[in-house]
């Protein structure tokens, strides 16, 4: 089987509202910088996969359409939710692997500016059976998950505020980023309480753009600065929170989609030593909860020595940098948000991640989450390339 | 119109659904409207018992079969409080919780009522502590999951 | 194309075509489509690591409808992946995970309920906001100006081959029999030429594993957003799509038994059965009206509801070639082709080409 390489990468700045372009010039403007990227034109593109999850948030149905390019190839539309970004890339390598395509042009949009009001969309997004009638937003989700680590594994709320200062601190690097704060954790307890025990500035902004990626078998690679897809692994656990709460072989806050994700890809990359063998990492976690939920489940740490795993970041230079661009706390384009992190890492790998480029990256690690944290997946990134 | 004015067009993004809750959610809903009772099913391979009620079990890809009541009482598994307001959804402070009901193998979520709320620290470590809960119906239940809450026992 | 050493094979099928039934919510009508396929399939799970599902948020009223519906269609524990897209455009990246070595057997399910949504309120989200919405535009317009253009090029009407497509559509077992309804009808189109709306699951099993039926050829297009840049007669992204394909097949049209043809009104199946070359341009509507492997299945008279369709029409064609179509089986077929459409008009379409393996 063919190995698959990141080849272009091409982002728009993310903010809350691009009131200057439509949808379809997004499209357009980050996929023709990742086409520019990949010293390639649009005839040299056998597949197009785009991403656009709830359509809701741009009040336009099959958005994607209008950034139809390079009219005649396969052109498939994915909407998982969080993971849209993620499975939108994983598509098109699977194409790629299958044979049927060289080169896939990975797109993903999030036009959420136009929603007047998105957490009373995100509210629709619950069952309307039986959970449509509570206020269960994305908000409140990561609230009844970070109630629960902060009981079962010690973390506090100096811990959240901690990891989300480090992220807009990181943010402040990224010329892309639309939240860039130079804050402290006591900047972030000091800011309203939204959902106890989450804080205004524990919260990722709501903010829109565009990200695509130009993928390609390594025969056509050629010299181009290849990012290598080493491991690419996605997994769905059940809807229903509450069956989770309990379950045996792992809690709601165990994240067993994800850590089954990390052991498959990192598998697949020959990664045994994670700490050690990963140098950059981009997380999905709009929230630190969220963060901390992924140490145990990338193998990073034991889930009970994960408040002690926050601590040793500020202080041990030889662990992997978690979310160098800022993370979605810098930017939460919600549909491209699981792209920008394999976007992200492909710049750490190829070298060209400008002031947030951490020194050495052989192989970086980029994760997805969606739905009610049920969709999960894991993008090795490597300087070589496996199989 | 100014060479650089930038035009918005307002627009509206409403529609109308008949959502169907299917034989499950309507005996599930009918038991609390006039039972005052909450029902699980019981997945036929894992013999899990699932609340709330529900025709499959998504682990197994197989069907329920058995009804069974749970409760009335149960322990808190894990909750929010919201604080702040948002747009087209209820007024804070909220106490929201997932509640394993006894005899349940599943938590089901709701809202809790009847806590102290004027200071929501103190609050949070009442809760933090994994009371246990009882449902509490309304007066006239309708047929909807807002029939009841939670209250501390 | 794709890998020499792979061929993919259909396992199980299943499929409902019924209206508002009340006695199952959505994740409920989903979970006994799935689980029929996998029983058709001789009922195990084991082995299937793969998930790939489309359906349409608009569609299902849940602003992001997999996380309420993926569970019911498998997706525990599973590789699952939704897309907003036509079923055969599901089936076709299910077969490039087959393909590309990521699984051995994997769900491919797709679906849609026209009667827990507002079907034309849906269509019209489909028009850009800016230009096309104000104007109140519907898919079905769309068709109609298609059928008009290609009427004023070709001449005729669609009188006899609504006839033959309703009689079709009686014989077919699976289709919608009782419920239903139809959007008004906008010039020149009639009731007769329009899809009949109504609740559909479509799911399969495919596999690695030599069966009956095999994948014989894949191909996919897409044309201009702007409907003003398309060529409305004719259907350009289907034609290169089951160029494609046939392609791939190493065969011809006249070397097929079965044609399912997706299009959303009889003109569009018409404009599409010109479009992959079996028809001359302007005879369409003649090949549904006399021939009989054209659209065995009643096409969109035996039922209608996006995102489904592309994958009811290889399912349709999978039971022909196993004889098992009932009361519409054409006699013995050993080819058949298959397409689905997504957005406007048939932007982006797929071909699939199935033989008796
Ligand atoms: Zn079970």
């Amino acid at each position: 089987m063919t190995a698959v390489a990141v080849i272009g990468v091409g982002q728009t700045n993310y903010r809350r509202a691009h009131k200057d372009k439509s949808s379809r010039e997004l499209i357009w403007e980050a996929s023709k910088m990742a086409l520019e990227d990949a010293n390639m034109d649009i005839g040299g593109i056998d597949a197009i996969m785009a991403g656009i999850a709830p359509e809701a948030l741009s009040g336009e149905g099959s958005v994607e359409r209008g950034g139809m390019m390079g009219v005649g190839k396969p052109f498939l539309r994915i909407n998982t939710g969080g993971v849209t970004g993620s499975s939108t890339v994983f598509a098109g390598t699977t194409y790629i692997q299958s044979g049927r395509a060289k080169a896939v042009l990975v797109v993903a949009l999030e036009r959420m500016g136009q929603a007047t009001s998105s957490q009373q969309v995100f509210n629709t997004i619950f069952d309307p059976v039986y959970e449509k009638d509570f206020p269960l937003t994305t908000i409140t989700m990561a609230a009844l998950r970070a109630s629960m680590l902060m009981r079962m594994y010690g973390y506090t709320e100096q811990h959240w505020a901690e990891i989300a200062a480090r992220s807009f601190r990181n943010a402040c690097r990224n010329p892309h980023a639309h939240l860039k704060l130079d804050i402290t954790a006591d900047d972030v307890l000091k800011s309203p309480l939204l959902a106890w025990p989450i804080h205004r500035y524990e919260a990722c902004p709501m903010s829109e753009g565009a990200c695509a990626m130009v993928l390609a078998a390594e025969d056509i690679v050629g010299d181009r600065n290849a990012a290598w897809v080493q491991g690419a692994a996605s997994t769905s656990d059940s809807y229903a929170m509450g069956d989770r709460i309990r379950r045996p072989e792992a809690t709601l806050v165990d994240l067993l989609s994800l850590r089954l994700s990390a052991e498959r890809a990192f598998k697949q990359a020959g990664i045994d030593r994670p700490l050690e063998q990963i140098q950059a990492v981009e997380l999905y976690s709009a929230f630190s909860s969220a963060e901390a939920m992924a140490y145990p489940a990338l193998h990073f740490c034991k889930p009970e020595d994960g408040p002690r795993f926050v601590e040793a970041q500020f202080s041990d230079p030889s662990l992997p940098k978690i979310n160098p661009s800022g993370g979605p706390q810098g930017a939460n384009p919600v549909s491209a948000t699981a792209m920008v992190r394999i976007a992200e890492c492909a710049l750490q790998v190829r070298g060209m991640a400008g002031e947030r480029q951490v020194a050495d990256v052989d192989r970086a690690v980029a994760t997805g989450q969606g739905g009610a944290t049920q969709f999960s997946t894991v993008c090795v990134l490597g300087k070589k390339k496996v199989h | 119109m100014s060479e650089s004015e930038l035009i918005e067009i307002a627009g509206q993004w409403n529609f109308n659904y008949n959502y169907f809750a299917g034989e499950s959610a309507s005996r599930f809903f009918r038991e609390l409207r006039e039972n005052q009772r909450i029902m699980g099913t019981r997945c036929t391979k894992c013999r899990r018992l699932l609340v709330p009620a529900r025709a499959f079990c998504d682990a197994c890809m197989e069907r329920t079969n058995e009804w069974e009541a749970v409760g009335p009482e149960g322990t808190l598994d894990t909750f929010t409080i919201i604080t702040t307001q948002f747009p087209g959804l209820p007024k804070p402070p909220i106490v929201m919780a997932y509640v394993t009901l006894d005899g349940a193998d599943t938590a089901l979520i709701n809202l809790v009522h009847g806590l102290d709320m004027s200071d929501i620290d103190k609050a949070a470590r009442r809760l933090n502590s994994l009371p246990r809960v009882r449902t509490k119906f309304i007066d006239e239940p309708k047929g909807r999951i807002t029939d009841f809450s939670f209250e501390l026992i | 194309m794709a890998l020499e050493n792979v061929s993919v094979y259909v396992e199980g099928v299943a499929l409902e075509m019924s209206w508002a039934d009340p006695r199952r919510n959505l994740s409920e009508f989903i979970f006994d489509t799935v689980r029929n396929a996998l029983d058709d399939a001789g009922g195990s799970l084991d082995g299937i690591t793969s998930v790939v599902l489309a359906a349409h948020d608009l569609v299902d009223g849940r602003s992001l409808s997999s996380m309420v519906t993926a569970p019911a269609a498998g997706a525990y524990l599973r590789d699952e992946i939704r897309y907003g897209d036509d079923g055969a455009g599901a089936f076709a990246a299910a077969v490039t995970r087959l393909e590309a070595g990521e699984c051995e057997r994997t769900i491919v399910a797709a679906w849609g309920r026209s009667s827990e949504h507002d079907v034309d309120a849906v269509s019209r989200t489909l028009f850009d906001p800016i230009f096309a919405r104000p104007l109140g535009l519907e898919e079905l317009h769309i068709s109609g100006m298609r059928a008009q253009d290609w009427r004023r090029r070709h001449g005729g009407d669609s009188r006899v081959a609504a006839k033959q497509r309703a009689a079709a559509a009686a014989r077919n077992p699976r289709a919608l029999h009782k419920g239903g309804f139809k959007s008004a009808a906008s010039y020149p189109l009639v009731e007769a030429d329009l899809p009949l709306w109504g609740d559909v699951a479509a799911a399969m099993i495919l596999t690695t594993k030599p069966t009956g039926v095999r994948l014989a050829g894949l191909g996919q297009s897409s044309e201009p957003y702007w409907i003003g840049d398309r060529t409305l007669h004719e259907a350009t992204a289907l034609r290169q799509a089951a160029e494609r394909a046939m392609r791939e097949a190493r065969c011809k049209p006249a070397e097929i038994d079965i044609f399912e043809i997706d299009g959303l009104t009889l003109y569009d199946e018409a404009i599409g059965l010109e479009a992959i070359g079996l028809a001359k341009p302007g005879s369409g509507l003649d090949a549904l009206a006399g021939n009989e492997k054209c659209n065995p299945s009643g096409g969109g008279a035996a039922g209608y509801c996006a995102p489904s369709m592309g994958l009811v029409r290889i399912i349709e064609s999978v039971l022909q070639i196993q004889g098992r179509a009932g009361g519409n089986q054409i006699a013995a077929p050993r080819r058949a082709l298959a397409t689905g459409s997504s957005v406007v008009a048939g932007q982006t379409q797929t071909a699939v080409i199935l033989e008796a393996a």
